[in-house]
């Protein structure tokens, strides 16, 4: 079992509230890693202190070994870390289609590199990406006019599409019906498959079951337990935390 | 009558390569400037320099204008545009209003309040050419690489960008310089249009780029829409064919006609933004950024 | 001596741009609004109170009138301009289109009505006297530093005892925040425009006493304001008060080696130098993205 990506130690604190305190985490290639916990845990701040959107207080992070802390959010992305918003940040005046090219054109100032092949090698791509996430029928339409549903697929499509080897996913499937969940969780059996470090934060713990591999707990900041699936939901501990009658 | 008319087409064609331009930083790339009549100033110093000390090739004068209005425009840009969108906009005031000090100071440059005088009719192998097509192939040109680059990766990039930054940095996207590299475009395609206008009038000095110009510009780009192709060119021909509108009002006094024609487009900025905001020619759904 | 009398009257603008861009930055923190149109209430104010002083007003009426000015336009921006813009979600791009324009027409309006050119009104305040060996100070001076430290005195007073005051530092922390207590943002916005343009009212009438002003004068307002807000630090408004102090000084300074027109650089050097080294500004948390 290769580690993808490992972070050690985060700490990351807001004025007074220490929102990530000592988090370290590795997210083994081929397996989905799910980080679950209670509202403002800190699941989200984890997320961008290893694509560099917050600079952390301490703590290191490495991708296959190398170390990628203090990188630009473009340099994490292009080292292959592909990230999901938990508020999705998709191109709202941008087509479906150019929504998910736009994943696969990292590079390049005035032009991409490569030439028409490259070109059509690029569409074909973001076409694939776009029949897996089944947006095949709105592809032409503006991310802005989109349900509700097809925007949480519209955002998983720009992961798929951008070929990285690890995801990190804000609550990608929140708010989807039964069949969208199966249909997103097909999404990521297949990646999983394909050998891509995922870590996914959900609420949902029928997700959670159906996926992980491995579940991480975080609360108030700290990694309260890791492990099997099994056997963190059974600790009646975390579970008290998770449905709020701590104390 | 027909020299009157070349002489409004050939402007027309200058204001629209320069609104065109502005709309590229400002509805494609969502950088907003108040300094585009500086890098028209940078460009057409260059240019009127060129042909008055090299030679007067038009080619090699709109070369010079757009090398030195991009170049110099990375400067203001790189470090600005690592912040907010804020920051942009203050800094490019603040450029706006030095600039036209620099502009009147640096004597050896710009011949200073008295400006550059004598430039010589632009010539390609030694035959005299006026300025209207050159003008005018000079906006096709960039109106075609603009909507290249807007239908290509690099309008994809910027829009992205423009719409949501942060995920287009999460897809590698360097944001930073992607921003420099549309407000270079930008600033090399107003210097071109200096450096027409100076070939043109056969003078330059720097009442021609000062805050007001920049004003009217971005006038122009409000008015005809911002983020379409052809909005900035029919703002561009309505607010030039403006003071001559007003000529014909027999009750406002010619001295006022400046003032009257400021008040009327900073109206119309006003009043387009509050009911209109996508400008004539714009698509109304489209909102703005919300990143 | 000279370096001294002109450090002091950097001091002087400096001061009374302490109090523009305090108002400026006021309006931007508890609103989020970029009223760059601040630098027409700043214009608008000191014509409204010269045409006072030229039509035999009492002064004091005259300062009234001023402040009253600004205040409605203030207002008026509020109303009229920017809570349009903000129910159809214009961004900061139609909202800095927008003020733009409005300050456009102000400028020119005053053009045509007052002409062209400097004004300003010769009152025995501006009439300086020797008070050191070569070193004169007019009373509007003195005038000029008391008024600014009076009003950011009272302007502090009332953020933090006032209930409206406090609540106003809320919105500026927390906007849906205060929406769940049930407190009326729209009132507090209008709140915050008022209080901001009062702010530019009287340093407008100082310097119109001093220096004079002319229609365009706003631009400069404007770039000022905008730049003490960054240099400051954004939410901050005695970052913003201590940078609209030290841009005078900066003009100042560059005075003493350079001609009067490099001022306006003086405020761009300073701006860059903060963009380029500390984008933060001086009392501003680290710009978060
Ligand atoms: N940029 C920021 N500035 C200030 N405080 C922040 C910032 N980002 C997060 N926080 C705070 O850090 C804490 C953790 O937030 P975070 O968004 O990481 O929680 P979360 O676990 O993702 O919660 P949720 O399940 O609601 O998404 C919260 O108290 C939040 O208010
Ligand atoms: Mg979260």
């Amino acid at each position: 079992m290769t580690i993808a990506l490992s972070c050690q130690g985060l700490a990351r604190s807001f004025g007074g509230v220490q929102a990530v305190k000592g988090v370290s985490l590795s997210l083994p290639a081929g397996q989905v890693t799910a980080l679950v916990g209670p509202n403002g845990a800190g699941k989200t701040t984890v997320f961008n202190l290893i694509t560099g959107n917050l600079r952390a207080d301490e703590g290191s992070a490495t991708l296959h070994g190398k170390p990628i802390m203090g990188l630009k959010p473009w340099q994490v992305a292009r080292a292959g870390v592909a990230r999901s918003f938990q508020d999705l940040r998709l191109f709202q005046h941008m087509s479906v289609r150019d929504n998910v090219l736009a994943a696969t054109e990292p590079a390049g100032w005035f032009w991409q590199p490569g030439g028409a092949s490259a070109r059509r090698e690029r569409e074909a791509k973001a076409d694939a990406a776009i029949q897996a996430a089944g947006l095949s029928a709105v592809a032409d339409a503006r991310a802005v006019d989109l349900a509700y549903a097809e925007r949480k697929f519209l955002s998983m499509a720009r992961i798929l599409a951008a070929e990285a080897n690890v995801w990190l996913l804000d609550e990608p499937a929140s708010g989807l019906d039964l069949s969208s969940r199966e249909r997103f969780q097909g999404l990521l059996h297949h990646a999983r498959a394909q050998g891509v470090a995922i870590c996914l934060i959900e609420h949902n713990l029928d997700v959670v079951m159906a996926l992980a591999d491995r579940i991480a707990f975080l609360d108030r900041g700290q990694v309260l337990a890791e492990g099997e699936p099994q056997a963190i939901m059974r600790d009646p501990k975390l579970a008290a935390i998770y449905f709020g009658d701590r104390q | 009558m027909i020299a009157y008319l070349s002489n409004l087409a050939t402007l027309a064609a200058i204001f629209g390569l320069l609104a065109a331009t502005l709309n590229f930083m400002v509805g494609q790339a969502g950088i907003f400037s108040v300094a585009h009549a500086v890098f028209m100033g940078l460009g057409a110093y260059a240019g009127a320099q060129v042909a008055l000390l090299v030679v007067p090739n038009p080619l090699l004068a709109c070369l010079a204008a757009a090398v030195v209005a991009g170049g110099l425009s990375l400067c203001l840009a790189l470090p600005a545009l690592r912040v907010r969108g804020e920051y942009f906009v203050a800094a490019s005031l603040g450029l706006q209003m030095m600039a036209v000090t620099l502009f009147t100071e640096a004597k050896p440059l710009t011949g200073g309040m008295g400006g550059l005088v004598g430039i010589p009719r632009p010539s390609l192998f030694g035959v005299v050419i006026p300025v209207l097509p050159m003008a005018l192939i000079a906006l096709v040109l960039f109106l075609v690489l603009m909507s290249a680059m807007q239908r290509g990766s690099f309008g994809r990039t910027l829009g992205a960008i423009r719409d949501a930054e942060s995920a287009a940095e999460a897809l590698g996207k360097n944001v930073a310089v992607a921003k420099a590299l549309a407000v270079a475009f930008s600033a090399a395609g107003a210097g071109v249009a200096g450096a027409l206008f100076a070939l043109h009038l056969s003078f330059v000095n720097v009442e021609s780029f000062t805050l007001e110009q920049s004003v009217l510009v971005m006038a122009m780009l409000i008015v005809g829409g911002t983020g379409t192709l052809l909005g900035p060119l029919l703002g561009a021909v309505l607010l030039l064919s403006l003071p001559a509108a007003l000529s014909f009002l027999p009750f406002i006094p010619p001295t006022e006609i400046g003032s009257v024609q400021q008040i009327i487009y900073g109206g119309a900025m006003a009043l387009l933004m509050i009911f209109r905001p996508a400008g004539l020619l714009g698509d109304q759904k489209r909102g703005r950024s919300e990143a | 001596m000279l370096e001294l009398q002109l450090l002091l009257g950097g001091l002087q603008n400096g001061a009374l741009y302490a109090l523009t861009a305090a108002g400026f930055a006021l309006i931007f923190g508890a609103t989020k609004v970029f009223h760059v149109a601040h630098g027409a209430t700043f214009t608008l104010a000191g014509y409204v109170f010269i045409g006072a002083w030229n039509a035999g007003w009492h002064p004091v009426l005259g300062v009234l009138a001023a402040m009253a000015a600004a205040v409605a336009f203030g207002i008026a921006m509020e109303r009229f301009v920017y809570r349009p813009i903000g129910r159809h979600e214009g961004g900061f791009f139609t909202v800095f289109v927008a003020a733009f324009g409005v300050s456009i027409v102000v400028q020119n309006l005053i053009a045509m009505v007052a002409g062209r050119g400097f004004a300003n009104v010769d009152s025995p305040l501006s009439m300086a006297s020797e008070v050191l060996p070569e070193l004169f100070l007019a009373p509007v001076f003195w005038i000029s530093i008391v008024a600014a430290v009076a009003m950011f005195l009272a302007l502090t007073l009332f953020l933090s005892r006032h209930p409206a005051g406090v609540a106003l530092r809320a919105l500026a922390q927390n906007a849906d925040l205060l929406r769940a207590y049930g407190l009326s943002s729209s009132k507090l916005s209008i709140l915050a425009f008022a209080l901001g343009s009062v702010l530019a009212a009287p340093a407008a009438i100082l310097t119109a006493m001093t220096s004079g002003i002319n229609e365009a004068v706003g631009n400069h307002v404007m770039l000022i304001s905008m730049a003490a807000t960054i240099v400051g630090g954004v939410g901050s408004l005695r970052g913003a008060a201590l940078a609209g102090l030290l841009l005078g000084v900066a003009e100042a300074v560059v005075l003493t080696v350079l001609d009067t027109q490099w001022a306006e650089g003086a405020s761009f050097m300073v701006l860059f130098a903060f963009i380029l080294f500390r984008p933060s500004g001086m009392f501003g948390a680290a710009v978060a993205r």
